[in-house]
């Protein structure tokens, strides 16, 4: 790929490919728009997903830096400040924690520090999430840090057409946006997706199935094994409502509430351990503003409260789909 | 084949020595069993097999040097490994022939969860509607945040004992009510209105046989009016034959019978024909084949009371012609004021289908047609 294209193309790609694509086409949009990281430029990105874009934009939107993470998340919100919007790689999510007195301090809180006077359009993008046989600090799912963190956006696409959508419309946010790519379903499925550039809304909740039983909530990779779990569900006649949060952080509460009312039941599905996680504030909203139309507890199903084992063991911590469905049957039979 | 890249040890490491081979070509190995110890700059770290299978090659002796995310081994069997430097991901095997599909998803709440929101009420308030037979449905709530309270539910209780109960609507209504709102919400209807002088009839005529047949007329003139038009794909046919449905108004409902190919057949015979269909619709044996397939409609509520009307054009029809009830009215004829016999005629047309001009012209034949005496 050796231009930017600007033609609406429609292709069959995967998540991680359409956040290539999102990538190209913001980049081709708007000038101000640079992508920093380790490795990204010259070689592509560890899972590719700045492929082609130093070969088409050059190597001053397309920067590859060093091994140091305080530095990127550093640059990039000094960049942003000055007027560009900066899109940076942190290789993993284990890795963003060097950098995270930067994020929190600044990056988060510029806007309301300076009044307003200074703000700070930019995305900062990490591969999260367990299942690939990687190490443990390739492997956490640590949303909930930055969810409790006022002043940044925290977003987790779960299908191509999802990542496409939501990463342009963080690009083109004038805040903070962290973006949380689940790997494990990088490549996991292929779908058809236009480029045409048309952002989907952040702060809000996807619906990706009408159910009347009960509601599953979840997120990022384990949206497949929820969907799974749904299907095998329809066939004993339990008809699931399934929500894609997408932005965990702020919460739309809204649409989970309307569809707790309706079902009277819901189960959370992450993979990110139980103590803390997003799973229990969206807990805790559900009992707070739908517990009149709850017929049963609300479940979690999550992973332990442990480190993220290494990859021989790791089938066991993550959510499975048996573990859906016991947990459903065990809210339906309330 | 199927390489395995030797994978990201967890150090970030760039490669490592092929120390010793713990497995040869043509062995099979099981998940996890050990296949390489490699020394690293740290550590000398035991390589497990990431499936089970049966080793087709090695790429390296003992003492060579790979790199992090080079082919390692190879097992056999189809296709290369989907790892990375740093773990393996599941791929959805693109080119598999079924093409890949296209996302489906609602953005924020789906439209029954937000029905359901709309009857927000208390365990206590949902009993007590239900002992009551009230439902929660029909009730806006005046609580907070549209809550439904006890007295709301009181109220609709009584309302509804004064009211009786709303009565489901079937058959033929419950068909015209969803008819006439689709046809409602779809096309885009103007409506042109004329008066026709019939003071030259012979005593006797037949009003419908001769609009009907005025229909045709004008048909032959302007057929843009009797046609198909097909709003979803932006088409239209243009017909030759004119089928046009006649409005019957019955206490079930509105029935609409298909005259068939009204410009080759006497009028004797379509007076017959006539007939026949309100025949069928009285004794409600009408199949419903004899209600399809109209051309342009005719509703003659000239028979009861009313002038002039827009009623609902029914895709894939275009027109609709209204005639209204037959009056002597004091109008200009040869200079001077004169009692004639006028008969109220409204043409109502979907403009997505026709134009303006091709209705004035259609409506014009119509009213040329029906000024003659016979």
């Amino acid at each position: 790929m050796s231009q930017a294209k600007q033609s609406i193309e429609t292709r069959d790609v995967t998540l991680v490919e359409a956040v290539n694509m999102a990538l190209h086409r913001a980049m081709a949009d708007d000038a101000n728009v640079v992508v920093l990281g380790e490795d990204i430029a010259t070689n592509g990105g560890v899972f590719r997903a700045t492929v082609g874009l130093k070969e088409a934009f050059g190597f001053k939107r397309v920067m590859d830096t060093p091994l140091a993470e305080n530095l990127i998340a550093g640059t990039a919100i000094g960049m942003a400040t000055q007027g560009l919007r900066p899109v940076a790689e942190f290789q993993f999510m284990g890795f963003i924690y060097a950098g995270m007195e930067q994020i929190v301090s600044h990056a988060a809180r510029m806007r309301n520090r300076t009044r307003g006077r200074l703000h700070c359009p930019l995305v900062f993008r990490a591969p999260f999430g367990g299942g690939i046989h990687a190490p443990e600090h390739h492997s956490e799912s640590t949303e909930a840090l930055f969810a409790h963190i006022p002043g940044l956006r925290v977003v987790i696409p779960s299908s191509p057409q999802r990542a496409y959508g939501l990463l342009l419309a963080a690009i083109r946010n004038p805040d903070p946006v962290i973006f949380l790519e689940p790997k494990r379903i990088y490549r996991a499925v292929t779908q058809s997706v236009e480029d045409n550039g048309e952002a989907l809304p952040l702060d809000i909740c996807f619906t990706l199935r009408e159910g009347d039983d009960v509601t599953l909530i979840t997120w990022g990779a384990c949206v497949q094994e929820t969907l799974q779990a749904a299907d095998k569900l329809a066939e004993q006649g339990v008809s699931c409502e399934v929500i894609d949060v997408a932005t965990v952080s702020p919460l739309d509460r809204e649409t989970l509430l309307c569809s707790v009312a309706k079902t009277g039941r819901a189960v959370i599905v992450h993979e990110a351990c139980r103590n803390g996680g997003v799973g229990a504030e969206v807990a805790a909203s559900i009992a707070e503003g739908a517990f009149l139309d709850l017929q049963a507890p609300v479940v979690r199903v999550t992973g332990y409260d442990t480190i993220m084992p290494y990859y021989r063991n790791e089938q066991y911590y993550l959510p499975q789909v048996e573990d859906i469905v016991k947990a459903v049957e065990q809210v339906i039979a309330l | 084949m199927k390489n395995f890249k030797l994978p990201d040890l967890g150090e970030g490491l760039p490669e490592a020595e092929i120390v010793e081979w713990h497995i040869k070509v043509g062995d099979t190995v099981d998940v996890d069993q050990v296949l390489v110890s490699v020394e690293t700059a740290k550590a000398i770290v035991e390589v497990p097999s990431p499936q089970a299978g049966t080793i087709a090659k090695l790429y390296g002796e003992p003492g060579d040097i790979i790199h992090t995310g080079e082919p390692l081994l190879a097992f056999e069997g189809e296709g290369d490994d989907t790892g990375t430097v740093v773990g393996e991901l599941k791929s959805s095997g693109k080119g598999d022939g079924n093409g890949a599909q296209q996302d489906q998803f609602i953005v924020g709440a789906a439209p029954s969860s937000k029905r359901a929101r709309a009857n927000r009420a208390t365990p206590g308030v949902r009993a007590l509607a239900e002992r009551l037979g009230v439902g929660l449905e029909t009730i806006k709530g005046s609580g907070p945040g549209g809550l439904i309270t006890t007295d709301d539910v009181h109220k609709q209780a009584s309302h509804q004992k004064q009211l009786g109960e709303a009565e489901p609507l079937r058959g033929t209504r419950r068909t015209m009510a969803k008819n006439m709102a689709l046809s409602h919400a779809q096309v885009v209807a103007v409506s042109i209105f004329e008066d026709v002088d019939i003071g030259d009839w012979k005593k006797g005529t037949d009003i419908t046989m001769r609009l009907v047949q005025a229909i045709g007329k004008a048909c032959e003139a302007v057929p843009e009016l009797n046609c198909w038009f097909d709003g979803d794909n932006l088409s239209r046919q243009l017909l030759n034959e004119v089928h046009v449905g006649i409005a019957v108004d019955t206490p079930d409902g509105l029935f609409v019978p298909v005259l068939r190919d009204i410009t080759h057949r006497s009028q004797k015979d379509l007076r017959q024909g006539l007939e026949n269909l309100r025949e069928a619709v009285a004794t409600r044996k009408i199949p419903p084949k004899e209600m399809q397939g109209a051309t342009i409609t005719l509703s003659n509520f000239g028979t009861m009371t009313g002038q002039y009307a827009n009623p609902i054009v029914s895709p894939p029809q275009v027109a609709i012609v209204g005639a209204g009830r037959i009056r002597d009215k004091v109008v200009p004829y040869n200079g001077t004021a004169t009692i004639r016999r006028i008969l109220p005629l409204s043409l109502t047309f979907d403009h997505r289908a026709a134009t303006g001009g091709e209705a004035s012209r259609f409506l014009g034949a119509m009213v040329l047609a029906l000024n003659n005496a016979s």
